[in-house]
């Protein structure tokens, strides 16, 4: 079997890698990729300022689940809506309730508190996998999570254990024990890291795969490398214009980057490797589907035993 | 405007993470130096081939290293540590050896410092406070954390401030447990109290409720102090000589963020300066038919130079016409390589530079 048709059949798939290099946009792929093989996927992203709503061509999500395509859906999360509602379904009256949310005390807690609000999001996500959601959520088969930036991303993955060291009983405590199991079974999860093939994201890269070898003892099923540069041909002839020199050293430059930075990666990254092109394309739905195909092309290469 | 001025003992770099601005503050900071200064740059985690081309290493966690430029000033650089921050300033407050001990020991605080977000921001401007204050350096260039949260940075002070005057910390401080670890309330009110007391270890688990109890009751004797330096680092970075640096990436799709952070600085009344749009790629004009044509999922370095030329001027083009005219906008090219050593960081600062007087030209004589 493909590493992609395996991802697919993860219940939780979580998409991590250095701020701007295109987790958002390998996201949604997946997601359409995931869709296309029958899955019943939800993308879910957590930023306050929404993106993926551009690039599939859908109304923001606004916090609610959206339908996009088939078998395809979109979130845009708010861990706070999911921690109030928390609070009301723990509470239930409804001045009691407002007290509460309105005081300081729980201002700054689910601010600041360690692991809450990372717990807030794989929590809901764990819950619409479990059929556990609202009435008239979807039925969904797997989530891809668009996770926030690298060192949020990590401490994302390892809140569940870190929050079952600190609360050893009670409903808290047995819901972050069921997380962080399924964090570490390869069977229910999946983490895919996105990077380019530029100096600072192929470190952080790096770092991050030892992170999480450390924190929650387990690697990354797949890496995914965005926005190469194609290969300079040798002799470039027919090019137009006085600013020749300076384009052609600039494409030239851009690619020894990337194939400096690749090598790198060949030696410091063992496991599955899908390679996306730069696309001369804006933001959007037909930028979505060139790059479907692309990830199609290049994952069709990865073989069966390139997976361990 | 004289950026790089004896005006602006402090310079901040904001923005969001992989724009270019770690290595925009230190070609500053080279230029500085350059016009006789004794300048520090204060970065968070630098790439390696940052840290080579300033000839500093990992000692610079834990002070300010002398970097080898040959220049009428001298060159200092830092990289911030929240964790070695966060120990020292329990070091200095902590009134004795105990104290000092029960913080760094509680395994609240264990947690507490490694993960929360708030602390760990706010310890970077307490350790730009610290060096400030020691006066030794005329001019300090400080980059923010690379996080698309940048803004959590400045605001780190004031909340700070804001939970220690909640009132969680006096519920907190208030002798909640007794001896042998029960809550007092519990033992009061007898089988209520008990089974209150079961409902909260179910809930929370009383070995946090416990830990968090003590840690507060450990911190306590340093609240004054914290607050105190809260506050002034605040006023610091509110302070008219401040100057704000808003480094912004290329392209239409970046005017969001940029805009989005150049009128929260606004609005909170920070100091904002120029709005620097880096790595602009130049723009190439091809006449149609001349192109190679080329296969979509691999196209050509022509097709995505013109494009990514002609995105980046559109975005220019936007950006100049939400911001007022008052609002220096600079655009830095994209160069063919990084910096990758001192002389390349002090010629990105010049071209840096240079744009920023262009555009002053260009106001005054338009306007």
């Amino acid at each position: 079997m493909n590493p992609i048709e395996r991802l697919s059949r993860r219940q939780l798939v979580v998409v991590t890698g250095k701020g701007g290099v295109g987790k958002t946009v390998v996201s949604a792929t997946l997601g359409r990729t995931f869709a296309a093989m029958g899955r019943r996927t939800l993308v879910v992203e957590v930023d306050p300022r929404e993106n993926l709503h551009q690039m599939m061509g859908t109304p923001p999500s606004g916090g609610d689940i959206l339908h996009a395509e088939p078998r395809l859906w979109v979130q845009n999360l708010k861990p706070r809506q999911v921690l109030d509602q928390v609070v009301r379904d723990q509470l239930k009256l409804e001045l009691l309730t407002r007290r509460v949310l309105d005081s300081p005390i729980y201002n700054h807690f689910s601010n600041g508190a360690p692991g809450l609000k990372e717990m807030a999001i794989l929590g809901h996500a764990y819950r619409l996998l479990h059929g556990k959601a609202e009435p008239g959520s979807p039925e969904i088969d797997t989530v891809v999570l668009d996770a926030p930036a690298t060192g949020h991303g990590v401490t994302l993955l390892a809140a569940p254990l870190l929050v079952a060291d600190v609360i050893k009983n009670g409903p808290f405590s047995r819901m972050a024990l069921d997380l962080a199991a399924m964090l570490s079974d390869p069977e229910r999860s999946g983490i895919v890291v996105v990077t380019q093939a530029e100096e600072m994201p192929v470190e952080e890269a790096v770092e991050l795969r030892a992170a999480l070898n450390e924190r929650i003892k387990r690697d990354p099923e797949l890496l995914v490398v965005n926005g190469l540069y194609p290969p300079a041909p040798a002799v470039i002839s027919g090019v137009p214009g006085e600013k020749e020199n300076e384009l052609v050293s600039l494409w030239r430059r851009r690619r020894q980057i990337n194939e400096r930075e690749l090598a790198a990666l060949r030696q410091a990254w063992k496991g599955p490797r899908v390679e996306l092109p730069q696309l001369a394309m804006d933001r959007g739905p037909a930028l979505l589907s060139q790059l479907g195909k692309c990830f199609a092309e290049s994952a069709a290469k990865l073989g069966e035993g390139a997976w361990t | 405007m004289d950026l790089i001025s004896d005006r602006h003992p402090l310079i901040i770099c904001v923005g969001s993470g992989g724009v270019g601005k770690t290595t925009l503050a230190a070609s500053m900071a080279v230029l500085s130096a350059r016009e006789g200064r004794n300048t520090l740059v204060m970065t968070f985690d630098p790439s390696l081939r940052l840290k080579q081309s300033l000839g500093v290493g990992d000692e610079a966690r834990h002070k300010e290293v002398r970097v080898a430029l040959d220049a009428p000033g001298t060159l200092y650089a830092s990289l911030l540590d929240a964790r070695d921050t966060f120990h020292r300033l329990i070091e200095r407050y902590a009134s004795d050896e105990e104290s000092r001990r029960r913080v760094l020991e509680n395994r609240f605080f264990q947690h507490l410092s490694g993960t929360l977000g708030g602390i760990l921001e706010y310890m970077a401007v307490e350790r730009l406070f610290e060096v400030r204050a020691e006066g030794k350096y005329q001019q300090i260039i400080l980059d923010t954390p690379p996080t698309r949260q940048a803004l959590d940075f400045l605001e780190a002070p004031a909340r700070i401030v804001g939970f220690l005057d909640s009132g969680a910390i006096r519920v907190a401080l208030k002798p909640w447990f007794d001896e042998e670890g029960h809550l007092r309330a519990a033992s009061k009110w007898g089988a209520l109290g008990r089974r209150a007391e079961r409902f909260l270890d179910e809930v929370v688990g009383m070995d946090l409720l416990r830990d968090m109890a003590e840690f507060f009751q450990a911190f306590a004797p340093l609240y004054e102090g914290f607050r105190q330096r809260a506050t002034e680092v605040e006023a610091m970075l509110r302070s008219q000589q401040t100057l704000f640096v808003l480094v912004s990436g290329a392209g239409e799709e970046k005017i969001p963020d940029t805009l989005f952070f150049a009128r929260h600085l606004d609005d909170a009344g920070y100091n904002l300066g120029p709005i620097v749009v880096n790595r602009v790629h130049p723009r190439f004009v091809v006449e149609a038919g001349q192109l190679p044509s080329s296969n979509l999922c691999s196209p050509t370095g022509w097709d995505l130079l013109t494009w990514a030329g002609e995105r980046d001027r559109k975005g220019l083009v936007e950006l100049a016409k939400l911001l007022s005219r008052e609002q220096p906008l600079v655009d830095v090219p994209l160069m063919p390589d990084e910096p990758t050593d001192l002389a390349s960081l002090e010629a990105l600062g010049n071209v840096f530079v240079s744009r920023l007087s262009e555009w002053e030209r260009y106001v005054s004589r338009t306007s």
